[in-house]
């Protein structure tokens, strides 16, 4: 019964249903499954079919982007309980991430952050129009492994150049890796401004959040 | 049912599919007729004698008359055992359902395209009094000035300015009219000193990311002489808006060099205007020129960069009169070019010209107007409040990002039609296919849905026979190679469908935040205005069948074609109008979607078929 429900949350995840993930999820609360197996069992296996679809060309953005939505909501029910039962999500790095500021664009930072999240990292999610001040205080402040830039206009990518030299400035240039990524942003760039690392999309992210860490 | 008065009925029922026209046809008549009574246009080439296969329509459902010679001969014993007939032959015996193969449509479905050419009174910004001065003689030895202004205060004009670019050709000119002239004023200023009767002439211009569109308009009858469009020559540097605005900044010279691109493009249009209706650049004593906001500003000659970077804020929001000579644009010497306000830095002055050709602003009615472009631009008005927001719809719609996407031009597929499992394309200039443009793809998107080849997450299905893998590549074949114009199969991928996933679903959310902030159902839309090009040409039903638009009555809707265009030229012969505007951008609010609470969420719904 009880691996029934998760498989089923994990169908949902992949079959693009956030409402019935968000009422399975609520349901195995109830059966008395742990948050923690309801995550890793249902809603990351999920989320990870997803992804390798999406690496595999089967899927594409809207698709991860509902599969995300179920993921997002189900956590809202589980992270209190998570809370209440002390229980905590054993984290494999941590990151911060964040759309550079003048650039309000939410969704695929946002994609990025579940991604991770749902591969076991700890992500500190700064928003959008994030000045390079508050990327630099909060690497510091949670100690940060991983700090993510995303930004989607041509006009924008400037900023993640300036945040890397305030994080240059900062002097915690090599106590954390930086990740580019948004539809202008390229290997090259990534290269010319002295990023560590270029991801493509959400599911490559986590390939190369998993990477610069080794 | 069809009346039956005796045993000859008067009419039968003739059910057009699939776009839907049910029309009563007199006994005996043709198809044909049938369809010309519909107001379904129909191919007719050889004028409806049988004997060029354009009018092939296939019977669904009823009985027609017995196969005529023709029909045999053109269609050959295969197609009329399908059901396949020419509608010129073919006469109803019973009620009848009718099926039109897109390629036997001379147009798609467009509702009232050319609309909205409401006539509007000409009262234009410019007046002219036909005066005769007294020559200069050794007695009277005041300036030509002098004489000027003695004429117009005589006229009870008193102390007119007259600007330095005038007066450069104004003395040589009278002397040449014989001491005659037209004298035009705008407010008190002479701009122009024309020969006695010339026609009054004003040019009213739409500058499109991609597209230019200038019109010729005679000021005091208030009707377009002439018209003509351009590519947008920025379109060098960067396809949208944004990456232009990239080009400003990393090139200090790129926003004098943007503004002389488009002038010189601009006055080639003239020339162009002037040649068709044998008129000259001096005649032309008032511009209206209408753009988005980027547009607007890289036309005057204004920073952009502000517009790359949130919050989006234009340099100026308010109406502007700039002098024509100043910035090199070939008319009149003292003419002056009118900009529209913007509403905001997505939302431009093109927005406003359409809201004004529209009367969507002035509507007591509920009503949805949007111009889809890479930017869609949505206003709604309702209850006295007027709402509008734009959002990032991308370009597939403009053919861009998909596998065989293209402009619309000649080999493009624009209407899909699978019946049976059989798929059937239309494309521009019934050339043989070599890509679809944005109505295309939206119809191939719309069918699939229907026909079951996409699910509601927009996942093709590969069992479905119409589907395929080719090395991993999950694709629908939409033409096959040996019917292309290229000899390469136009396909439909995966990938496409995302996109216009994409698109559809960030115009749809964009719809919903606007219906919910004034707290509107769908239902309460009364009229649902669709400007724009693709907007011309996009078929209505497969709008609403993917979801891009909401399932309103199909009358609801209505394509207005380039109101923005129509906007500028009302602003051009009237100044009423032109004060209209003031209002519309005092009412507008504006919401700001991509950082609305609910975006992400409407945005991912609307994604879905």
């Amino acid at each position: 019964m009880s691996e029934d429900l998760l498989a089923r949350i994990t169908e949902s995840i992949v079959g693009g249903e956030p409402e019935s993930v968000v009422a399975l999820t609520r349901k195995a609360l109830e059966s008395g499954l742990q948050p923690l197996e309801i995550i890793n069992q249902g809603l990351v296996a999920g989320m990870n079919i997803a992804g390798e679809r999406f690496t595999r060309g089967e899927f594409f953005l809207p698709h991860l982007l509902i599969a995300a939505k179920g993921m997002q909501g189900a956590m809202e029910l589980l992270e209190p309980e998570l809370g209440a039962r002390q229980q905590v999500h054993e984290a494999v790095g941590t990151v911060v991430i964040g759309t550079v500021l003048g650039d309000i664009h939410e969704i695929g930072k946002s994609l990025v952050g579940t991604m991770l999240s749902a591969n076991g990292f700890k992500v500190y999610d700064l928003g959008v129009d994030v000045p390079k001040e508050d990327f630099v205080a909060r690497v510091k402040e949670t100690g940060a492994d991983l700090l993510g830039l995303s930004a989607l206009l041509t006009t924008t990518m400037i900023g993640q150049r300036e945040v890397i030299e305030a994080i240059v400035q900062a002097g915690i240039r090599d106590q954390v890796k930086v990740i580019v990524g948004g539809a202008p942003v390229s290997q090259a760039w990534a290269d010319e401004i002295g990023a560590d690392a270029y991801a493509a999309n959400a599911m490559d992210a986590v390939e190369v959040a998993r990477r610069v860490l080794m | 049912m069809s009346k039956k008065s005796s045993s000859v009925p008067e009419y039968f029922h003739v059910d057009f599919e699939p776009i839907g026209r049910r029309v009563e046809n007199n006994a005996g008549k043709t198809l044909l007729a049938a369809a010309q009574t519909a107001g379904v246009q129909l191919v007719s080439l050889c004028g409806g004698v049988g004997s060029c296969n354009s009018c092939r329509v296939r019977l669904v459902s009823g009985e027609l008359s017995t196969p005529t010679r023709e029909e045999q001969d053109a269609l050959g014993a295969d197609d009329l055992a399908k059901g396949y007939r020419l509608a010129c032959q073919a006469i109803p015996l019973t009620d009848v359902k009718i099926d039109i193969p897109p390629e036997s449509l001379t147009a798609p479905q467009r509702l009232q395209i050319e609309g909205q050419e409401t006539f509007i009174e000409p009262d234009p910004v410019v007046t002219a009094f036909d005066v005769q001065l007294a020559p200069p003689t050794l007695d009277d030895l005041r300036s030509d000035v002098a004489r000027i202004r003695q004429v117009l205060d005589d006229l009870g004009i008193a102390c007119p300015v007259i600007r330095l670019p005038v007066l450069e050709g104004l003395s040589g000119r009278l002397r040449a009219q014989s001491w005659t002239a037209r004298l035009v004023l705008r407010g008190d200023e002479v701009i122009a000193g024309l020969p006695q009767d010339s026609d009054l002439l004003g040019l009213a211009v739409d500058v499109g990311t991609t597209k230019l569109a200038a019109y010729l308009v005679d000021l005091e009858k208030g009707n377009t002489l002439a018209k003509t469009g351009r590519m947008n020559p920025q379109i060098s540097y960067g396809e949208d808006v944004v990456s232009r605005i990239a080009y400003t900044i990393n090139n200090e010279e790129g926003r004098k060099l943007f503004q002389a691109k488009l002038v010189e493009a601009i006055n080639d249009m003239l020339a162009e205007l002037h040649n068709q209706t044998s008129t000259s650049s001096e005649q032309v004593v008032e511009a209206v020129v209408v753009g988005n906001t980027a547009m607007h500003h890289l036309f005057a000659g204004l920073p952009v960069r502000q517009l790359g970077e949130a919050p989006y804020v234009p340099a100026v929001a308010d109406p502007m009169d700039i002098p024509a000579s100043e910035i090199g644009l070939a008319l009149a010497p003292g003419a002056y070019v009118h900009l529209p306000p913007n509403i905001a830095g997505y939302v431009g002055a093109d927005h406003v010209a359409m809201l004004l050709a529209t009367d969507v602003w002035d509507s007591a009615r509920t009503v949805l107007a949007l111009d889809i472009g890479t930017n869609t631009e949505i206003s709604l008005a309702t209850g006295g409040r007027l709402l509008s927001c734009s959002c990032a719809s991308g370009p597939a719609f403009e053919g861009a990002h998909i596998h065989d996407g293209m402009r619309a031009a000649p080999g493009a597929i624009e209407r899909v039609q699978i019946v049976d499992g059989e798929v059937r394309v239309h494309t521009i200039g019934s050339q043989p296919a070599v890509g679809i443009c944005g109505s295309g793809i939206l119809d191939a998107i719309a069918e699939m849905v229907a026909a079951g080849v996409i699910d509601s997450r927009g996942k093709l299905q590969k069992d479905n026979p119409l589907v395929r893998e080719e090395d991993g590549v999950v694709e629908f074949l939409l033409m096959p190679a040996e019917s292309a114009g290229h000899e390469r199969d136009v396909i439909v991928t995966q990938k496409d469908v995302s996109e216009v996933q994409l698109a559809k679903g960030a115009i749809r959310a964009g719809i919903e935040i606007l219906l919910e902030a004034a707290g509107v159902a769908h239902d309460a839309i009364e009229e649902f205005i669709v400007a724009g090009a693709f907007g011309t040409y996009l078929d209505i039903r497969s709008a609403v069948r993917v979801g891009m638009f909401p399932t309103l009555p199909v009358d609801r809707f209505r394509q207005v074609g380039n109101a923005a265009g129509t906007g500028a030229r009302q602003m051009l012969i009237s100044a009423e109008r032109r004060q209209a505007t003031a209002e519309i951008v005092r009412r507008v609010e504006y919401i700001e979607l991509t950082t609305h609470p609910n975006f992400t969420n409407e945005f991912i719904k609307a994604m879905s078929f």
